[in-house]
């Protein structure tokens, strides 16, 4: 199995898609990858020789933000929306959604698992 | 969608005139604004604005990590008392 940046290993799949499975390297960046390389993208990952596994780790070191560095990034850009405390901050705080979708009903993805309120009725009983 | 690039910035006018005049002056006074769509740009820096909220104005305070946002976004025009907790009988016993 071949192993690329740290511990990620993509199986026997073609390299395009072996690819995607990086945090930060979608199904365009893959095929980025592949064009300069000049990799077949329909190659089994496994048959990606060691210049080729180092090609790759080189690219992506140099071109491409990945794995953890990409999810501290992520993080670093809510932080400093939290701590300037505008409005998107404080959506994130609360764990609403944050770019203006309804929170009347759905939004579960943010609020997590429903939470039944004893005595709340119906819709048509909430005024 | 996203501003075309060519228009650059949205800046309230009138709400930047004042911070340039205050920025001369190398004064710091609060600014009252009812410019919620207004950029904040680098020269808003360090300056305090009285945003208004559609009831009152709110203090916000800029700092250099603000820049690129709007100066409504620190003024939150909704607000929120927590859900009541208990049943109904609970309640009406507590008061």
């Amino acid at each position: 199995m071949p192993r690329i940046a740290g511990s990620e290993i993509p199986d026997n799949k073609p390299t395009r898609i072996a690819l995607t499975y990086l945090f930060g390297i979608g199904p365009k960046f893959s095929a980025d990858i592949c064009e300069e390389l000049k990799l077949d993208p329909q190659a089994r990952a496994k048959e990606l020789n060691e210049d080729q596994l180092a090609a790759i780790a080189g690219l992506l070191e140099s071109k491409y933000i990945i794995e953890g560095t990409l999810r501290r990034q992520i993080q670093q850009d809510i932080a400093r929306l939290r701590d300037i405390r505008c409005y998107r901050g404080d959506r994130h705080r609360r764990g609403l959604p944050v770019r203006g979708q309804r929170t009347q009903t759905n939004a579960r993805t943010r609020k997590g698992r429903k939470k039944t309120v004893a005595g709340k009725k119906s819709v048509k009983g909430m005024k | 969608m996203s501003r075309s690039l060519k228009k650059g910035p949205y800046v309230d006018f009138k709400t930047y005139r004042k911070v340039e005049k205050l920025n001369q002056m190398d004064k710091h006074e609060p600014i009252k604004t009812w410019a919620r769509s207004c950029t904040i740009v680098p020269e808003f820096v360090g300056h305090t604005f009285l945003v208004h909220n559609g009831r009152s104005f709110l203090n916000v305070f800029v700092t250099e990590d603000m820049v690129g946002h709007k100066l409504g976004e620190f003024s939150l025009t909704r607000q929120f008392r927590s859900h009541t907790t208990g049943t109904k009988a609970q309640r009406a016993a507590s008061r």
